[in-house]
């Protein structure tokens, strides 16, 4: 059995330096320096890009957020609405020129045979 | 070291004639490693300058000349990983694709029998991409590094910056199944030429 490993550890050996000599370095093409410029250049103007979409996305957001913080500081423009309190707006929602509700009733008190 | 600290400073200040001075002397033994990593000769150079790249963009972070060559083999090492996860997706090596034939030329370059034409370098590298499929692309890249490379277990563990035991033990642990791979490869060989 260990022979048997053995022997399969050396082909397997073989196998890889086999697998170098199958593999021999090749030369790099006239064009791996410009291509790799290119591709370094893309990446930066991709980078640059990325980056000035961030920075315009915080400037908007600052300027979004400064806004909103005046808006909500700024006084409302009936300032009673906050200071009544429920019945005081149920009151003068239900005011006295709805008779049928609050007008006091009549009653016929003259008998029927007078 | 093919390159002085000196130049690795210019090119780190952004100059990038210092850069190209750098790419130049490293180019060649960056193809050569992405060639017996990858296989794959067509992208070889798609690879190579994928680990320039980052190279460039990283450059800042290199402090002392010293780590300047394990920490190229890491982005090489990196770049030639996650190419091969992308291959992976797209085609799956399986040890069923290893035909007869391939085991047949397998163990003829192991005796030397058979002349190296481009046919048979082709063989002889889709033998062995197919049983490297039995690792993943992690262990098949370390198993590379060391068998076919000849890195050296105190280089591998400057570029994984793991200590040399989990190294020895990983290796081993790779080159046992890629063993067992080419033992099964080899019976059904056996096999077929019984029949």
């Amino acid at each position: 059995m260990n022979s048997m490993r053995g022997r399969d550890d050396e082909r397997l050996d073989a196998l890889f330096r086999a697998y170098r000599d199958a593999c021999p370095t090749p030369e790099p093409s006239a064009n791996f320096m410009p291509n790799l410029w290119q591709r370094i250049e893309s990446r930066q103007s991709f980078t640059f890009s990325f980056q000035r979409m961030a920075n315009a996305f915080v400037t908007a957001a600052v300027a979004l957020s400064i806004a909103l913080g005046v808006y909500m500081s700024i006084p409302r423009s009936n300032p009673n609405s906050y200071s009544q309190s429920y019945l005081e707006a149920l009151a003068d929602a239900n005011t006295l020129d709805t008779p049928e509700y609050v007008s006091p009733v009549r009653l016929e008190l003259s008998a029927p045979g007078r | 070291m093919l390159v002085d600290f000196e130049l690795i400073k210019r090119a780190q200040k952004g100059e990038s004639a210092a850069f190209n001075e750098i790419v130049l002397a490293y180019r060649k033994r960056i193809l050569g490693t992405i060639t017996r990593l990858i296989a794959r000769p067509e992208d070889v150079e798609d690879v190579a300058q994928e680990v320039f790249l980052r190279l460039y963009f990283s450059l800042d972070q290199l402090r002392t000349a010293e780590v300047f060559e394990p920490w190229l083999h890491r982005l090489t090492v990196n770049a030639a990983y996650d190419y091969l996860r992308k291959q992976r997706r797209r085609q799956e090596f399986r040890m069923s694709d290893l035909s007869e034939q391939q085991v047949m030329l397998a163990d003829a370059a192991a005796g030397g029998k058979v002349e190296h034409d481009e046919q048979y370098r082709k063989k002889i590298r889709e033998s062995v991409q197919s049983l490297l499929g039995a690792v993943s692309e992690a262990d098949r890249i370390l198993l590379m590094l060391k068998e076919v490379e000849g890195l050296s277990l105190k280089e591998l563990e400057k570029i994984y910056k793991v200590n040399e035991n989990a190294l020895k033990v990983r290796l081993f642990r790779a080159r046992q199944r890629v063993l067992k791979a080419y033992g099964s490869a080899a019976a059904k060989e056996g096999a077929g030429q019984g029949r």
